[in-house]
């Protein structure tokens, strides 16, 4: 069995980098649309205990779990049902905007590093490539609710384009404040700026930047609370009221993976990434609790999640007037006020900038 | 350095065409378990029961085209904090002054825009 | 060998994505050959190691100053009839400007060649670690922090303009004011009475 995995490794080791980047991207990607499929199934297990209900507990695998099975279970629904093109659609464009709305949604992951070994790109610009891809997200929307030529879905993509547009400028200024901190662009230098255990990542020093982020996170994912546009109760489905099956699915993907990429982001830029809370401290700081690693990413990661769906099971809607009034007048100053003080920490050498009682 | 570049290319090109995969097999299978065949009432566009009355593509509040202007200005401000955040160890204070009077010049233009009301949405 | 292959791939899609620009009849579709277009010479900057430009050129053009041109091309009533019409009366005009900006360009290249640039020496690819970003904030806000404060004022004059062409006051509106709202306070509105209760008869 040993002697087995020496040779699986070696085997790895020996294939071309090409091949093995090529793997890895496959591997991310298949476990980037597994962890939407089962996140889905979470998110209405724990809304549903939130809720006093059970949430979906009839599909098994195996017999075993309740409602572990349902993501399967809805995947093989969308797939048979029928994508219906409304006739009086620009055909073309309806039929690719799901695919334009869930690539950027996947290729974000190429900077993204899940463990100190593990990034499939060490590109120096990562930051500014993962904030290109989220601005290239709004095309998807756009296109969808032009496309279907369908006054729901139109409404919805206006709605939903002008509201990304103004939660990215305060994601985008909240990241410069991250910058500053790390002095680099690329994400696993990001991480590595933080070392030094739990008061020493970026949430500290940025804390009101972290909260601008996340807010920003969930409205540019249009979620609850900020999903006008989607706005069941007033325009229907919003921008994808016109698609059924799979390319409502692609969406729907989309709209979760994105989902996962912003706590993943939270995590990498403001919890320390990867790295374990407890490194450094006496006692467990040796111990596999103080490795980094991608179980620590992991787990917050998973946190984040969970705060997307517990404010969904909690917010009531924002008006839409609110929202853009939350991201033009709340955030953007507050993020503005703290480069402000980010300067001048900066400049006396306190915060990132020294650490003194970090080392 | 372009070798950091390959994988994003590469995993771009992936990320296609997983979704163009998905989509072509969702449609082809979709099509086969359709049931009803396609005519005027299942083509035309969702509006909650009625007959679409005009083309849905309509003239829009100037106000989009405001916050998309703004949107623009804001955008390159930020471009503009990228390089100064990331040099910021090597130019020292001149560098954080020039930054300050490029921001203090456009948050002059951010309260115009405040006090002016181009913020509000109503 | 790999740039170069690279280079002619998006070199090609560049100058097809050019030409469905003025040939696509509908506005919308032109919008997204420019697109196409900017993500494309986006990746031909790539090739020449400008990171910082190229991925720039993406988050500003394509998702900043596109998605302007979209709202506009998708929200205005053209009435593609009557815009048919003026193209082929002001055919010529067009012409004569296509015709004027290619003898222009023609003669710069004439008369200075390409900025001393050697095209066939190709360049010396710079390591791994080097940061394009990182070189361009030495120099930006400290040699040149002049054009960099001009820019910020180049800035505010847009925002100026943009607020005076497109900012209409509707009269009569009714408008929350949220702050008055939240500054509300219990004793202002609500009064609690107290009534004693009524003896059963």
């Amino acid at each position: 069995m040993h002697t087995q995995i020496t040779h699986l490794l070696a085997l790895w080791a020996s294939l071309p980098q090409i091949v093995r980047t090529v793997v890895w991207i496959l591997i991310i990607t298949i476990g980037v649309i597994l962890c939407v499929a089962f996140l889905t199934l979470w998110e209405r297990k724990v809304i549903g205990w939130m809720q006093l209900r059970r949430g979906p507990n009839r599909v098994r695998i195996f017999g075993m779990l309740p409602g572990l099975g349902q993501p399967f279970a809805d995947v093989f629904k969308l797939l048979t049902k029928e994508v219906v093109v409304p006739s009086a659609a620009s055909k073309f464009l309806f039929r690719i905007a799901p695919a334009l709305a869930l690539i950027p949604a996947i290729a974000a992951w190429a900077v993204i590093p899940l463990s100190p070994q593990l990034v499939v790109s060490k590109a120096n610009a990562g930051l500014l490539y993962l904030l290109a891809l989220s601005s290239m997200g709004v095309y998807g929307i756009i296109l969808a609710g032009w496309s279907a030529n369908s006054k729901y879905a139109l409404l919805g993509a206006m709605r939903s384009a002008a509201q990304m547009v103004a939660y990215e400028i305060a994601m985008g200024f909240a990241l410069v404040g991250v910058l500053m901190a790390a002095g680099s662009m690329n994400l696993g230098q990001i991480v590595q700026h933080q070392q030094g255990g739990f008061l020493a990542w970026n949430w500290f020093w940025l804390f009101p930047l972290f909260v601008v982020y996340l807010i920003a996170g969930v409205a540019e994912t249009n979620r609850a609370p900020f999903d006008v546009a989607e706005g069941e109760s007033e325009i229907v489905a919003g921008f994808h009221v016109e698609y059924s099956g799979i390319a409502f699915a692609l969406f729907f993907l989309a709209e979760y993976a994105n989902m996962i990429l912003i706590s993943t982001l939270t995590a990498v830029f403001f919890f320390g990434g990867w790295l374990s809370p407890f490194a450094g401290y006496p006692g467990i700081g040796h111990t596999f609790l103080g490795d980094p690693s991608f179980f620590w990413l992991g787990l917050k990661v998973f946190v984040f999640l969970f705060l997307f769906l517990w404010f969904r099971a909690t917010f009531p809607r924002y008006r839409y007037d609110q929202i853009m009034r939350l991201g033009w007048k709340a955030l953007i100053p507050v993020t503005l006020v703290w480069i402000g003080v980010e300067m001048i920490m900066a400049a006396i050498h306190i915060g990132p900038w020294a650490r003194p009682w970090f080392h | 350095m372009l070798n950091n570049y390959l994988p994003i290319l590469i995993f771009l090109a992936i990320a296609t065409a997983v979704a163009l995969v998905l989509l072509t097999l969702g449609s082809t299978i979709g099509r086969f378990f359709a049931r009803e065949p396609a005519d005027r009432d299942k083509l035309s566009a969702y509006e909650c029961g009625f007959e679409a009355f005009e083309d849905s593509r309509m003239k829009f509040d100037v106000r989009y085209y405001l916050v998309a202007i703004l949107f623009i200005v804001f955008d390159l401000e930020i471009v503009f904090l990228f390089p100064w955040a990331v040099a910021l160890g090597d130019i020292g204070v001149a560098g954080l002054i020039a930054m300050v009077v490029f921001l203090g010049i456009l948050t002059v233009g951010f309260i115009y825009e405040w006090k002016k009301g181009a913020l509000e949405w109503d | 060998m790999l740039v170069e292959i690279l280079f002619y791939i998006f070199a090609t899609l560049l100058v097809a994505g050019a030409l469905g620009v003025i040939t696509a009849r509908n506005p919308v579709y032109s919008v997204l050959f420019l697109v196409f277009c900017f993500v494309n010479s986006a990746a031909i900057w790539l090739l020449v190691e400008a990171e910082f430009l190229a991925i720039v050129l993406v988050l500003v053009y394509v998702g900043a100053v596109m998605v302007l041109f979209l709202f506009v091309v998708m929200m205005l009533d053209i009435n593609l009839a009557e815009i048919r019409q003026g193209f082929t009366r002001f055919a010529w005009l067009g012409w004569i400007t296509a015709l004027a900006v290619i003898a222009e360009i023609t003669g710069v290249i004439w008369r200075n060649g390409l900025g001393g640039v050697d095209v066939g020496r190709g360049f010396v690819s710079e390591p791994a670690n080097y940061s394009n970003t990182l070189e361009l904030g030495r120099v930006l806000y400290t040699h040149y922090a002049y054009p960099f404060e001009l820019a910020a004022v180049l800035l505010v004059v847009a925002i100026v303009a943009a607020i005076a062409l497109t900012l209409r006051r509707r009269p009569g509106l009714k408008v929350q004011d949220i702050s008055r709202q939240v500054a509300v306070r219990a004793e202002d509105r609500l009064r609690v009475v107290k009534v004693s209760a009524e003896k059963r008869s």
